[in-house]
């Protein structure tokens, strides 16, 4: 593998110094001259229909300047999410803009626009509103039973999904496993907590073109919903890609109500209409789906699997949105895969619920999926004295195996042993002890997680949009722009691409600028999501890069008089390899750039015209693969056995990255995600009044995240270069598994230390006491 | 029935006309267009609203614009008089403790105050200073790191 | 949200004013001191009915001063001002105060005012529990004059205490506490910025033989809908040389005078068993900072 300079490099983040100053390119900012305010009237029941509405009183009043109920909004039923087609088999279109039929607490029923977020606040108590109240059900075994109020004429018993996969005999699995472990383990609604709200500008011009300003991962995926949704073809709807997000982390993933509505507003009034959500409104928009998952796992008595079978049952709530393809995911990726196993059966529900609806999130259903098998992993080797480490090897995947999914594929780079092994010695593994040989109040323990496969991006999955494009133009002061339309939501994509397009261009990363983009100007990308964009979306810049790279050489050798097979660019020249012939790149783009004929002091002075144009790159393309990371995660905690309260020493993480492209970034990533996956094991839940359906925990004060005082004083990331040769100077992925892997191993470190098995998350105080049998 | 009142804004005085439930933080976003502070939560829960009053670190979304007659607001904007960077904001941007940014301006203006007074802090001292502020990108590891090195270089 | 249907914010300049103010408003106005809680109130709509806010920030009540009667704190005193007090800083007896004024978050420490706190009522705060351990009483302001309300009367219930519509709290007072006299404040929180699941003060007094003379256990957060005065295991104290074995049956006896609540947060049966260990805690560290 060549050497790099730009890439591996810790790389200040351009946007950084804009940031500590204010920020003024979130899209929370953004406003338009004569823009209006519009806010949601949400049902206060779970479950209804309306029988009528009447916004008379509210149109009355000074200031408002419409209003929006069902009957307003296209009768055309879509799925939200962004990352799919809208109308994509594998998906459910469930939902309409506005509805006569509500199905969760806070779902919005009509909307006004005025010229004051005040007045349309006071419009929204002007407008009357008839519900017919039905039976709710707020939980999946209730949802699923016959008799159960059914949400959406195409399910029965709710059910809105039901993939089953089936390999090998599992049956004859069983019957050959020495012991069989069984279980159940679930976990919670989390939300992402994105700090940026949910907020939207939409402009409606005369012709109907709609301009939208939003804060979310997708432009593309926006532009279809939107324009699907409004019964419009794609090209009337233009997305402004925001200089930055306030984060994402897959929250941002799918058309909320407020995009839609604020654009038939403007549509209506003719004029810029703005919505931002409250911190409360965000809580109820968009989720971590909870799961159940049964695990039973056969094992011989050397400590391979014979047999897996899980079932799973995830509750998305009023409507099926990401809950389709997140079982999908957790099914393949967060159990099946994971180890090998050639008897395995799982079968998942997506279940309709009266429960709020669910959306993307970091991960998106593998933690639910790692938190059941290595947790049961735990409890198997604790059982039968295997040593944790020891038994994950026996049944892991290869480097060199096929790819367990993807067809055609093999597991080129997989380091899952190195991490395991570099991991333990970091946090001194072997010194670890047994439960029950521990005494004191405050006991400590080690535990470890791991999520042994994961994805690069989303190559090989039905119906997943993943194609990246760019566009780079070089300047004549030697400088290069980027256009591409991957959305920064903080875990640094614009300083990743452009350190790619510099290491390819012979540039400093500073001397690439990721510019202005919107739908109309740059090549299709897909989100911000699936730990895809150093890998997919670099891959694309790269090409863009090498094509724009091939141009340039091609001027330099006519004004060098050779080939461009015989020149390379570094440290901002093209140089005339095995030799002192050199020109800065700044000369090479002015040449390309100048008159035909340029006036000098020393007289007219032509050049060809094959030296002419402005030197670009572009590139449209899909990734040439889906290679696996590999990620493990040791914890130490402390738990104090009086209160039950858990405090987290350590952590070390050991992740199979392929190639760093900035190591103080990737740290972030760890150390963010760590947080993320803390806050899942231990004190998030969002938490609803069981009769109501009202959220309980609608705000910081009621939702837990850790803040700095609870994050362990240690993170430690390892991370493990292997090359992968189809990713961009060797890069597999990062983000995902950062967040996966901390809730499992909280949960094994916890066992360690107390002898207590949780398995139902968040593992709360009051469950560990209640485990040492204090309550 | 709306107030007038007078106060001092970033150095510069300043006329405001005020409704009487109007918050700080909708005053300098709306009628300042300083959107450096900004609106996480709305209820004191996040801190990235945070502001200096009369030299303190509070939350601007619950302080009532109209209790303001002649006291004095910082914000981000006027951290530094003259476009310079205050050593809080290099050591993020050096340490790498900016993600997405949007806790970034919030978490500056507490640090500031409590380096004001707590020269050389230790890392404890530090993570309990910040504990009214959230972040959900950098685990807050890395701004520990900058606020440590604002510090102890102060 | 009501706060959006206030029509006046005044800013009086003296208790008089306010006074009069109260007097036209009657129980249509809310007295704001930081204004720390008041967007939380209103959230959970408890503010129904607010048509006026009545600021008393200018109104001088910001001093803390030694008097006859005790330490005085006046109610626009906020949490980052008494912490800087010498007395709480320094003196034992204080501990649970300090204790209590450290786990706000800064923003709050520098808004939040012991006015603002007490008269909340809110049982999930944490100085009303350390002070009521120290036998604070609450000064109040009518058109009859001032008096003097022990904080047992103060809080009424949830949210309520016992002032008249046209009185407003101008301060608390310390009564003198005997020679030897520690104090200690926990707080149960799921994380560093967060309202009480259960907290505890504990203070005792002891003569020069180590026998404990008086002795004071509150418990607050969702133990009931004011701070509780856990009479009963104060009285297992009240007499005895503290030791590991009596400390720990006035810890368990103060279960049996609690019925807290079970919520989101917390179940009842939790809840109980905190109140037991942090009592265990707090006083054992309220006899190691006699030492």
């Amino acid at each position: 593998m060549t050497k790099t300079t730009v890439v591996g490099q810790s790389v200040l983040r351009p946007d950084a110094y804009e940031k500590v100053r204010g920020g003024k390119g979130f899209p929370v900012n953004v406003t338009l001259p004569g823009m209006l305010h519009a806010k949601l009237l949400r049902s206060p029941y779970p479950h209804a229909r309306i029988v009528g509405i009447d916004a008379s009183e509210a149109e009355k009043l000074p200031g408002v300047k419409a209003v929006l109920l069902p009957e307003d909004v296209p009768q055309k039923k879509f799925c939200p999410v962004f990352f799919v087609p809208t109308m994509a088999a594998s998906m459910i279109q469930d939902m309409l803009i506005l509805s006569n039929t509500v199905r969760y607490t806070g779902q919005p029923v009509a909307a006004v626009a005025a010229t004051s977020i005040e007045i349309a606040e006071q419009a929204l108590e002007l407008i009357d509103v008839e519900y017919e109240e039905l039976d709710a059900v707020f939980d999946t075994e209730s949802a699923m039973r016959d008799g159960a109020p059914r949400l959406h004429e195409a399910a029965e018993n709710n059910i809105a999904k039901n993939p089953v996969f089936e390999f090998g005999d599992l049956e004859a699995g069983f019957a050959e496993a020495d012991h069989i472990f069984e279980g159940t383990y679930k976990t919670q609604r989390a939300h992402t907590c994105y700090m940026e709200p949910r907020v939207c500008v939409v402009d409606c011009d005369a012709d109907g073109r709609l301009t939208v300003h939003s804060s979310m991962q997708h432009m593309f995926g926006l532009r279809e919903k939107l324009a699907f949704a409004l019964d419009l073809p794609d090209s009337m709807v233009k997305v402004i890609k925001p200089p930055y997000i306030g984060g994402g982390f897959g929250g941002k993933l799918d058309i909320g109500y407020i995009e839609p509505i604020a654009a038939l507003l403007s549509r209506k009034t003719g004029r810029p209409v703005r919505i931002e959500q409250t911190r409360f409104e965000d809580f109820i928009s968009t989720t971590r789906n909870p799961i159940e998952v049964y695990l039973k796992t056969g094992i011989r008595a050397d400590g391979t699997f014979t047999a897996r079978y899980a079932r799973s049952t995830l509750d998305c709530g009023a409507h099926a949105t990401h809950g389709a393809e997140v079982i999908m995911v957790h099914g393949m990726f967060g159990i099946l895969l994971t180890y090998r196993c050639q008897n395995q059966t799982w079968e998942g529900r997506t279940v309709y619920t009266n429960n709020m609806i669910g959306g993307g999130y970091r991960g998106y259903g593998s933690p639910q999926g790692c938190f059941a098998v290595e947790s049961q992993i735990d409890e198997i080797c604790n059982e039968l004295g295997f040593d944790p480490i020891e038994f994950r090897l026996k049944n892991a995947h290869h480097e060199g195996d096929p790819h367990p999914f993807l067809q055609g594929f093999n597991l080129t780079t997989y380091r899952f042993e190195d991490c395991l092994r570099q991991g333990a010695e970091r946090i001194d593994w072997t010194q670890r002890t047994a439960p029950d040989s521990k005494q004191g109040v405050l006991r400590r323990g080690v535990g470890l997680g791991c999520q042994p496969l994961w994805v690069s991006g989303c190559v090989g999955f039905p119906d997943i949009y993943e194609h990246s494009g760019a566009i780079i133009t070089m300047n004549p002061d030697g400088t290069a722009n980027l256009a591409n339309a991957t959305v920064d939501m903080g875990s640094g994509q614009i300083t990743t691409l452009c350190q790619i397009a510099a290491e390819e261009l012979g540039l400093r990363a500073d001397q690439v600028r990721m510019t202005y983009a919107d739908t109309e100007t740059v090549p299709f990308d897909a989100p911000s999501h699936a730990s895809r964009v150093t890998y997919s979306a670099g891959n694309a810049v790269k090409a863009a890069a090498a094509d724009a790279k091939q141009k340039l050489l091609e001027v330099a050798a006519i004004m060098l008089d050779t080939d461009a097979g015989d020149l390379e660019v570094r440290e901002g020249h093209v140089h005339q390899t095995g030799t002192d012939r050199k020109l800065t790149i700044a000369e090479v783009v002015t040449r390309a750039e100048s008159p035909f004929v340029q006036m000098t002091a020393e007289g007219p002075m032509p050049t060809t015209i094959a030296e002419k144009g402005t030197i670009i790159g572009v590139s449209s393309l899909a990734p040439p693969s889906n290679p696996s990371p590999s990620s493990v995660e040791f914890v130490e905690v402390e738990v104090d056995t009086e209160t039950g309260e858990v405090k987290v020493l350590q952590a070390v993480f050991a992740h199979d990255v392929g190639k760093l492209i900035n190591p103080a970034a990737a740290e972030g990533q760890v150390e963010g995600g760590f947080q993320q996956g803390m806050g899942y094991a231990l004190m998030e839940n969002i938490q609803f009044d069981a009769e109501t359906g009202t959220c309980l925990t609608g705000d910081f004060l009621d939702y837990k995240i850790p803040t700095a005082v609870e994050m362990p004083r240690r993170i430690e990331s390892i991370f493990i270069e292997s090359n992968e040769p189809t990713g961009p100077f060797g890069a597999k992925s990062l983000s995902e598994p950062c967040c996966t892997v901390p809730a499992p191993a909280i949960a094994n470190a916890i066992f360690n230390a107390v002898g207590v098995r949780v398995k139902e998350l968040p593992i709360t105080p009051e469950k560990i006491l209640a485990g040492l049998g204090k309550l | 029935m709306k107030k007038l009142i007078t106060l001092e804004i970033n150095g510069e005085l300043t006329e405001l006309s005020v409704e009487p439930s109007e918050s700080l933080l909708q005053v300098l976003r709306r009628q300042y267009g300083l959107t450096g502070t900004k609106r996480g939560c709305d209820s004191g829960g996040c801190g990235c609203c945070t502001v200096h009053l009369d030299g303190k670190a509070v939350y601007s979304c619950m302080v009532f614009a109209s209790s303001l007659q002649n006291r004095r607001v910082t914000t981000i904007e006027g951290l530094t008089g003259d476009g310079e960077l205050d050593p809080l904001q290099t050591a993020f941007v050096e340490k790498g403790a900016v993600q997405c940014g949007y806790c970034t301006c919030g978490i500056i203006m507490t640090a500031k105050e409590f380096l004001s007074h707590e020269s050389d802090p230790d890392e404890e001292q530090i993570r309990h200073a910040i504990a009214g502020n959230l972040c959900r990108c950098t685990g807050y590891h890395k701004i520990v790191e900058a606020i440590k090195t604002a510090g102890s270089g102060s | 949200m009501s706060l959006t249907n206030v029509k006046e914010y005044f800013t009086p300049s003296g208790k008089d004013e306010v006074l009069e103010l109260l007097q036209t408003y009657g129980d249509s106005a809310l007295i704001v001191a930081g204004g720390s809680f008041v967007h939380g109130l209103d959230a959970r709509d408890l503010l129904i009915g607010i048509d006026a806010l009545i600021d008393i920030k200018n109104i001088g009540l910001d001093e803390v001063r030694n008097t006859s009667e005790g330490l005085s704190v006046d109610a626009l005193v906020t949490f980052t001002e008494l912490k800087k007090a010498g007395e709480i800083k320094d003196r034992p007896e204080f501990g649970a105060v300090r204790d209590a004024l450290e786990y706000p978050p800064l923003q709050i420490r520098n808004l939040a005012t012991i006015g603002g706190n007490i008269a909340s009522a809110c049982p999930y705060f944490d100085v009303p529990t350390a002070i009521m351990a120290l036998d604070a009483v609450v000064q109040a302001q009518g058109p009859a004059g001032s008096r003097t309300i022990d904080l047992q009367s103060f809080f009424a219930g949830l949210f309520q205490n016992a002032l008249e519509t046209n009185e407003f709290v101008t301060g608390i007072t310390f009564p003198q506490l005997p020679a030897r006299s520690a104090s200690a404040f926990i707080k149960l929180e799921s994380n560093a910025n967060d309202l009480a699941i259960v907290n505890v003060a504990a203070r005792i007094s002891v003569d020069d033989a180590g026998v404990c003379q008086a002795a004071r256990l509150v418990v607050g957060g969702g133990v009931a809908e004011t701070p509780v005065r856990a009479a009963a295991a104060e009285a297992l104290l009240e007499g005895s040389t503290l030791s590991e074995e009596t400390v720990q049956k006035a810890a368990e006896a103060v279960g049996t005078e609690l019925d807290p609540m079970s919520d989101h947060r917390a179940s009842a049966a939790y809840r109980l068993a905190m109140a037991c260990t942090l009592t265990r805690r707090a006083v054992r560290q309220a006899i190691e900072r006699l030492k």
